[in-house]
C-alpha cells in the first residue's frame, strides 16, 4: 500500500510540477477562445498542397498507464484505493485479442517491469517519463499534455507542451539518417495520402510504452497513420514492428481532439525537480 | 615612418577599388527570402560560428576551449564592483557552478550561440524556435500582445516580437537568476531584460544583436553582435543532444538488448 501511494505521489507530483506554467497560461487567456474551433472542413490547402491541420491537439482518454487497459491516472488511483478492477477497451486493435504479442521472454520482462514499477528499489525501476526523459513515439501521443502541430513547406512539426519534446517530420522523401544513429525521438519521414499523414520512423532507441513496463527495443520500426476525419478530430494509429521483442507487428489506436489554440508557455521538467530516486524503497 | 594619406583620399580609393560595394547592398536586401505578407522570412536551420558559448569576451584558447574574438561591443561587460567579484568566483568554479553542467535550459541569449544548430519556424503571428540542445523549444509571440503580468521566473523568459522595418525585434523578460551567459561565469539576475534583433543581410546570414540590461548586475546596458549562418548541407536536420539523458543511458532503455551506442 505504501508503495502504491508513493507511485501515485510521483505521478501527481510530476504532473503538477510540470503543468504549473501551462495552467496559468490557460487561466489567463483561456476564457476568450475556449469554444471549439470553427475551422473549415474539408481543410484548406497550404501552398505546398498539404491539408492545413495546424493547432493544438491532445489524446482522448489519455494516459500512459497501460495500452491494453488504458485507465486514466485518476482511475488508476481509484483502483489502488478501492482495490476494484477497472476495465477500459484496449488500444490494441491488432492482434484482435487486444493484447501485445510479446515473445515469452519479453512477456516475462514486462511482468517484471510492472512489478518493479509497483515496488521500485533500483534507479531503473523509475519510469523514464518521471525522469523527464523523452518518451518517444508512439507514447507521446498517449500522454495527457497537448501538442501543437505546425506545418511548413515540406514538413510537419509536432511540439509537445511538456518534456521539451518536439519532432520534425520531413515530407520530401529524403533517406533516413545512418542506421547506427539512435535517437530518443527516432528519425521520422512522412507523406500525405489525402487527409492522412503517414509517418515512417526508424533509428529508435528502445523505449518504455507504459508505466506498467510495456516496451520495445532499438530494432522497432514504427509506421503511424494520423487520419484527420473532421476539423477537430484525428485518429492516431501506430503499427510497431519489432522482431526482437514481439512475435508479430501490432497496431494501436487512440483518438485525438483539437484543443483551444492558446499560447504555450515554458515547461521546465528536469530543471530543479526533485530526484525521483528519493522514492525508491530501501 | 608610415606614409599618411589625407582621409578623403583613402575614401576615394576605397570607393574606387570597390565600385560594386554600394550597389551590391540594395539587391542583397531585396533578395532575402520573404513571407507572403512581405516580412523577411527567418525560417531555416541556423547556427552561430563563434566562441561565445565558451566566453563572450576576447579570449585565447585553453585545452578544450577554442580561442576567438569576443562578441561584446567594446569587449567590456560593465559589471558593478560586487558583481564583478561574483563573476570571478563563477569563473574559478565554472566546472561545477555553470548551469549548463547540470543540463538546465540555458536561457536567452545563451541558447542562440550554443555550439548546436537550431531551427526557426516563422508564422505571421509567432515564431517557433526548436533548438537541438536538449530539445529546447521557444515561442516568440509576434501578434502585438504584451508580456504576461509578472512576476514570473522562466528559464528562457517571455519573448514578444515585433517588426521594425526588416528587423525582428524581440523583447524578453521574466527570467530567473539561474542561468549564465557563457561557460566563463558571466551572469545576470532575475531583473534581466534582453532585446534581440534579427536581421537577414542576405539569404544565408542573420545579423544578430542583443542588448542586455540588468540594473542589479550591470552599471549600464551593453550589446553583443554576431552573425548566424544558415545550414546549407543537403538534407541537413537537427539531431539530438539530450544532455541529462546521457547519464541515464546505462539504465535506459534496455542496454541488454543492445541499447544505443
Amino acid at each position: 500500500m505504501r508503495a502504491t501511494h508513493l507511485i501515485v505521489a510521483i505521478g501527481i507530483g510530476a504532473a503538477l510540477l510540470s503543468a504549473t506554467a501551462t495552467v496559468r497560461g490557460q487561466e489567463e487567456r483561456g476564457a476568450a477562445n475556449r469554444a471549439a474551433s470553427s475551422r473549415p472542413w474539408p481543410p484548406q490547402r497550404l501552398a505546398d498542397g498539404q491539408p492545413d491541420v495546424q493547432g493544438v491537439w491532445a489524446a482522448v482518454n489519455a494516459g500512459s498507464t497501460s495500452l491494453t487497459n488504458p485507465i486514466s491516472g485518476g482511475e488508476d488511483f481509484d483502483r489502488r484505493v478501492t482495490g476494484e478492477n477497472i476495465r477500459r477497451p484496449s488500444r490494441i486493435i491488432d492482434p484482435p485479442d487486444g493484447l501485445l504479442p510479446y515473445q515469452p521472454w519479453a512477456a516475462a520482462k514486462q511482468k517484471q517491469q510492472e512489478s518493479d514499477y509497483e515496488h521500485p528499489t533500483k534507479p531503473e525501476h523509475i519510469d523514464t517519463q518521471h525522469r523527464c526523459l523523452l518518451s518517444g513515439i508512439p507514447r507521446l501521443y498517449t500522454i495527457v499534455p497537448s501538442y501543437r502541430i505546425i506545418q511548413t513547406p515540406g514538413s510537419v512539426i509536432f511540439v509537445w507542451d511538456e518534456y521539451h519534446a518536439y519532432r520534425v517530420v520531413p515530407l520530401d522523401g529524403r533517406p533516413h539518417v545512418a542506421p547506427d544513429v539512435k535517437l530518443w525521438m527516432g528519425d521520422a519521414r512522412g507523406h500525405w495520402e489525402g487527409n492522412t499523414l503517414i509517418v515512417d520512423t526508424t533509428n529508435m532507441r528502445g523505449a518504455r510504452l507504459t508505466y506498467i513496463g510495456d516496451f520495445y527495443s532499438q530494432n522497432a520500426h514504427v509506421v503511424e497513420r494520423m487520419t484527420f476525419v473532421d476539423a477537430d478530430t484525428m485518429t492516431y494509429e501506430a503499427t510497431v514492428d519489432d522482431p526482437t521483442v514481439f512475435t508479430r507487428p501490432w497496431t494501436m489506436r487512440i483518438g485525438q481532439k483539437r484543443r483551444p489554440d492558446e499560447e504555450t508557455w515554458e515547461s521546465a521538467c528536469w530543471e530543479g525537480n526533485p530526484n525521483p530516486d528519493v522514492w525508491l524503497k530501501k | 615612418m608610415r606614409l599618411r594619406l589625407p582621409s578623403f583620399l583613402i575614401l576615394v580609393a576605397v570607393v574606387w577599388t570597390h565600385p560594386s560595394a554600394a550597389a551590391a547592398q540594395a539587391p542583397a536586401t531585396s533578395a532575402i527570402p520573404r513571407t507572403s505578407d512581405g516580412k523577411p522570412d527567418l525560417s531555416g536551420i541556423w547556427q552561430a560560428m563563434n566562441t561565445a558559448a565558451w566566453d563572450l569576451q576576447d579570449h585565447a584558447a585553453q585545452k578544450g576551449v577554442p580561442g576567438g574574438p569576443g562578441v561584446v561591443e567594446g569587449n567590456e561587460i560593465p559589471y558593478k564592483p560586487e558583481a564583478l567579484e561574483q563573476k570571478k568566483k563563477n569563473y574559478e568554479q565554472r566546472a561545477t557552478l555553470d548551469p549548463e553542467a547540470k543540463c538546465y535550459l540555458p536561457g536567452v541569449p545563451r541558447i542562440t550561440y550554443m555550439p548546436h544548430p537550431f531551427q526557426i519556424i516563422q508564422k505571421q503571428n509567432d515564431l517557433t524556435i526548436l533548438y537541438e540542445y536538449v530539445h529546447t523549444v521557444r515561442y516568440i509571440f509576434a501578434n502585438g500582445t504584451p508580456h504576461p503580468k509578472g512576476p514570473i521566473e522562466w528559464w528562457l523568459g517571455d519573448s514578444r516580437g515585433r517588426w521594425e522595418g526588416d528587423t525582428l525585434v524581440v523583447d524578453v523578460v521574466h527570467f530567473n537568476d539561474q542561468t549564465w551567459f557563457d561557460r566563463a561565469g558571466n551572469f545576470h539576475s532575475d531583473a534581466l531584460h534582453v532585446v534581440e534583433r534579427y536581421s537577414l543581410v542576405d539569404p544565408d546570414h542573420i545579423n544578430y544583436t542583443v542588448t542586455i540590461e540588468d540594473p542589479k548586475v550591470f552599471t549600464r546596458p551593453w550589446n553583443m553582435n554576431m552573425v548566424l549562418y544558415r545550414h546549407k548541407e543537403k538534407n541537413f536536420q537537427l539531431y539530438e543532444y539530450e544532455c541529462y539523458g546521457f547519464d541515464f543511458e546505462k539504465l535506459y532503455p534496455y542496454p541488454e538488448l543492445g541499447g544505443a551506442r
